[in-house]
């Protein structure tokens, strides 16, 4: 199969969009005298141009568009926070985080197991209920929200920095 | 058609509460925004729907419109991005040479092999990837120019010329692929 230069396929568009000056279009036209290839490759080209002036033509929305339109403008625009809201928020998450760190290192939180008492609601000398006895571990607990807040702050880098970051790189390249 | 200022002396109105006057506005642009939806969607009632939500939204952000640009370009961006969210959710295809109803009739066979001609383009159409089917499609919208659907795709001028031309030839390609693959099986 014969493959044309980029430099013929452009001037063919150029050619079936009108953009040739005179010269360039006789010229062109002499070539396409001689060269089956050329010729083929524009009868290609002008059947997809038809094919997507054909389909450019406008559609026509429904009657009552611009009264759905009208109707609507109280509706309520979905929930999401801004870039700015969100990079806020995840500095909120990061010295929150860093704070509990801190407190962690320090050995705020290294009292040994204590025992949460839940007393029984009711007393009386019929019904003997027993206090109740749970073991509480402070660095558990704040080791857990740590995750969590780790986790969150994951979540913020990706949905207000990463997320559309890539989005105007790809947007870009394409 | 209105001009720029009767649109900014709208934008005016609306902003200072006299919501009644974007009617006007939908008005002006609805059938664009909607053929940009239509176009993206390939489904009336998906892009009704997304060209409705559009004009919602570009009411809602209209104090943000700068005026440095021309309002149809702002709008338009609106409704192209909303669009594409509609398309990410429902992972709608493009209207597939498969599912358009072909009516064949008597005609002459030139004509006849021309309108085939414009069915395989179509079938061709489903070989490109998917933002060079729109830059195409948009491209192609009666009286859309490159600035318009490169300003409404948020993409540079230059790139979406050497896309649209490239999809062009791809087209052109696949044409004649098709064209070869039918002519083996007869």
């Amino acid at each position: 199969m014969n493959k044309l230069s980029q430099e013929k396929e452009e001037r063919l568009l150029r050619y079936l969009d009108g953009e040739l000056d005179k010269e360039a279009s006789q010229q062109l036209e002499v070539e396409l005298q001689t060269s089956e290839v050329l010729q083929n490759r524009l009868n290609d080209l002008r059947v997809v141009r038809t094919f997507l002036l054909q389909k450019g033509t406008l559609e026509s929305p429904s009657k009552n568009f611009t009264q759905k339109v009208m109707s609507g403008l109280d509706k309520k625009l979905a929930n999401s926070f801004s870039p700015r809201q969100g990079l806020l928020l995840l500095v909120g998450t990061i010295v929150a985080s860093g704070i509990a760190l801190a407190l962690l290192s320090a050995g705020v939180f290294d009292a040994p197991t204590v025992p949460l008492v839940v007393d029984a609601p009711l007393k009386n000398n019929w019904l003997n209920i027993p206090s109740i006895s749970i073991p509480f571990n402070g660095k558990i607990l704040v080791n857990g929200i740590l995750i969590l807040n780790l986790g969150l702050a994951l979540i913020l880098l990706d949905r207000t920095i990463l997320k559309p970051i890539f989005q105007k790189r790809i947007s870009s390249e394409v | 058609m209105i001009t720029q200022q009767e649109e900014y002396s709208l934008i005016d109105k609306i902003l200072a509460g006299d919501r009644q006057q974007y009617s006007i506005l939908v008005d002006g642009y609805k059938t664009y925004a909607f053929t940009i939806a239509f176009k993206i969607l390939g489904n009336r009632p998906e892009a009704e729907e997304a060209a409705q939500d559009a004009f919602i939204k570009s009411f809602h952000y209209l104090k943000s419109f700068n005026r440095q640009a021309k309002f149809s370009t702002w709008l338009y961006r609106i409704v192209f991005n909303t669009a594409i969210s509609y398309k990410r959710k429902s992972k709608q295809t493009f209207q597939s040479i498969d599912n358009t109803i072909v009516e064949y009739s008597d005609r002459a066979d030139k004509q006849m092999e021309r309108d085939d001609k414009q069915l395989y383009v179509a079938k061709a159409m489903d070989s490109l990837n998917e933002a060079d089917r729109l830059a195409i499609q948009l491209f192609y919208i009666k009286e859309f120019s490159l600035e318009e659907v490169a300003e409404t795709m948020g993409q540079n001028m230059n790139t979406l010329k050497v896309r649209i031309h490239r999809a062009r030839l791809r087209l052109a390609d696949e044409l004649k692929k098709i064209l070869k693959e039918e002519a083996l099986t007869l």
